[in-house]
């Protein structure tokens, strides 16, 4: 591409045009990749009009790190680790699809026991509510809530504490891994969610004392950043995005997976679509999840914490230091991995953000032929002009916050 | 009636047998491999008449070895009937080096970045499409590094992407090996030539 080319793409003129037989002086800004209100390197090229912006080109790309080319190189085992860096306010989300993928893959999903899936729900419930706490906590300081984000990163802390003591690791956690867990949960598990689920509905409460209700919260998101059904379902929105434009749509309820028929929960939804509907979804969101939490630890089986199926998990530690067969197998894990047939599948689930999709096509060897990711806020972040062209540039810090992109999964 | 995945396979069998290259169905996942050319009529069905009202995601494989080389990839799904189809096209004879494919952002337009992305990362063109510019890669990348010809750690410290010299003989962080372009220049000459000793930048001991 010529130079001449790449600067009329990227970098507008200020220019002056006719409207209603005015001349209107037009003037083109930057907005990012180093702002804080974009909630990592999202850059947006503003064409704005005095304070109403005329035209948003999202510039992305700022992060992105080749996930789905070095998938290619790792084996079925090495790539759940680099899913964990895609969101990564979610990272136990990713690993659970990512581990259903392999596992469809590998047509092994009846092996799953009830056990894994009860602790792949309570784990990724609460993943959902801390990602959605990191959310509130960052869009309520853009609009000038500072106590609410103190209060977020309290809680959250609490959940990334039930994640240390589950798998030593606070964020990237690895933890759901295709075959099941990768160790099973502790004996002080239970008491740290039993502990979190009891305070979590006093600090929901206060959350809402906080912005719901409050006057200057509503007339910052009330009508603002609307996305209309029709919108919303064309360019393919998923999650909360979606249902607060008054969708009822949820890949939970949809296509369940881990065994998500057998809670009762409820999916809210918004009338709207604008800023504060998104705002009122998510928070019961939170409300939804963790009824989900209490029903998970309250059912919890007993059981295996992994298939007993040598070619995919390692045996125990005990039979590698016993038998010949279970080292040789623990060794042909690890060094080569295992084989999937041939073929491709293309698995849905619910992330906090929206709907994260794994599709995995494999040629019969070790690693992943091609890892393709649909990312929930690559699509969502695309409805962002959509939000805020012809609205006030004080605006766009709302609707920014609104969609909760995560950078790292849009650039992947 | 209820649409289901199998009923809209037997449907577009029916309705345009010249369109379908043939029906792939792995676990329980029904995929329709079609031509290029009707492409957008099958689409434009799909969504007007069964309803497959979104679009979860575009992309595309390389298989370096076979002729079409790249299939693209639609991931459909209809919020209505709650049923999901896979669509492929095969593209790119040999020797053709940027094949194309016709674009459905007139159908979902939110195949827009989608296929930018696939653009970007495979070289695969979508005619009709109203902005096909990178999205991921600088504007100014000249390769498509999702290919498989691609090296995965890419080429051997290409130029800067924005053209300019990196200085090399003051900062190299490489130690004492020696840089090359893809084109095979040196790019730390100049480090080549400072011995030992020399802090990097100061002058030469003569």
């Amino acid at each position: 591409m010529q130079k001449q080319e790449i600067e009329t793409q990227y970098i507008l003129e200020d220019s002056e045009f006719l409207e209603d037989g005015r001349h209107v002086d037009t003037m083109t800004i930057n907005m990012g990749p180093q702002h804080p209100s974009t909630h990592g390197v999202l850059r947006l090229i503003l064409t704005i009009n005095g304070e109403t912006v005329l035209k948003a080109v999202p510039d992305i790309g700022f992060l992105h790190t080749g996930i789905e080319k070095t998938a290619e190189a790792k084996t079925y085992h090495q790539a759940l680790v680099l899913t964990d860096r895609m969101d990564y306010l979610s990272p136990l989300n990713s690993n659970h699809g990512y581990s259903l993928a392999v596992e469809k893959l590998l047509g092994i999903e009846d092996e799953i026991s009830e056990k894994i899936n009860f602790v792949r729900v309570a784990l990724a419930e609460l993943q959902r509510i801390a990602s959605h706490l990191v959310w509130l906590g960052t869009h309520a300081l853009d609009l000038g809530a500072m106590s609410v984000f103190l209060y977020c990163f309290r809680e959250r802390e609490q959940i990334l504490d039930v994640f240390e003591e589950i798998s030593g690791v606070r964020m990237m956690t690895s933890y759901i891994c295709p075959g099941g867990l990768q160790a099973d949960v502790t004996s002080g598990f239970e008491a740290k969610v039993r502990t979190f689920t009891k305070e979590f509905p006093a600090h929901l409460r206060e959350y809402h004392d906080l912005l719901t209700n409050n006057q200057l919260w509503i007339e910052r998101t009330r009508g603002v950043g609307i996305l209309t059904k029709e919108d919303a379902i064309a360019y393919g929105a998923s999650g909360p995005t979606l249902r607060g434009s008054n969708v009822v749509w949820d890949i939970r309820k949809a296509f369940p997976y881990s065994g998500y028929e057998k809670f009762d929960f409820d999916i809210p939804v918004g009338t709207n679509g604008d800023v504060y509907d998104r705002y009122l979804v998510r928070m019961l969101e939170m409300q939804e999840s963790l009824n989900i939490i209490n029903q998970a630890m309250d059912g919890m089986p007993a059981g295996p914490y992994r298939v007993a199926n040598p070619k995919i998990t390692p045996p125990p530690k005990w039979q590698i230091t016993g038998s010949m067969e279970s080292l040789i197998h623990h060794f042909k894990l690890f060094t080569e991995g295992y084989r999937p047939p041939k073929g491709e599948v293309f698995v849905r689930t619910e992330a906090p953000k929206g709907e994260l999709g794994f599709y995995i096509v494999s040629d019969g060897s070790a690693k992943p032929y091609r890892m393709h990711v649909r990312a929930p806020s690559f699509a969502n972040l695309e409805t962002l002009p959509l939000m805020i062209e012809g609205h006030l540039l004080s605006d766009v810090v709302a609707a920014i916050g609104s969609i909760d992109i995560v950078l790292g999964e849009v650039d992947r | 009636m209820a649409i289901t995945a199998t009923s809209t396979v037997n449907l577009v069998k029916e309705k345009f047998p010249q369109a379908v290259v043939e029906t792939i169905e792995f676990r329980d996942e029904h995929t329709i491999v079609l031509h290029r050319t009707s492409l957008l009529t099958v689409c434009a069905y799909l969504h007007k008449t069964l309803h497959y009202n979104f679009l979860s995601t575009v992309t595309a494989v390389d298989w370096p070895e076979n002729t079409p080389r790249f299939e693209v990839v639609y991931q459909l799904l209809s919020l209505e009937y709650q049923c999901v189809l896979r669509l492929k096209v095969r593209v790119g004879e040999k020797g053709e080096e940027h094949p194309s494919v016709p674009s459905v952002c007139g159908i979902w337009p939110g195949a827009n970045w989608y296929e930018r992305e696939v653009y970007d990362l495979f070289g695969i063109v979508f005619s009709g499409h109203p902005d096909l510019r990178r999205i991921l890669m600088p504007p100014d990348w000249t390769t498509h590094p999702l290919r498989k010809d691609y090296p995965l750690n890419g080429f051997d410290l290409p130029d800067p992407h924005w053209g300019g010299q990196v200085p090399y003989d003051t900062d190299p962080g490489v130690g004492n090996q020696t840089l090359r372009s893809w084109d095979g220049r040196e790019l730390n000459e100049n480090r080549s030539r400072l011995s030992q000793n020399q802090e990097p930048g100061t002058p030469k001991e003569e």
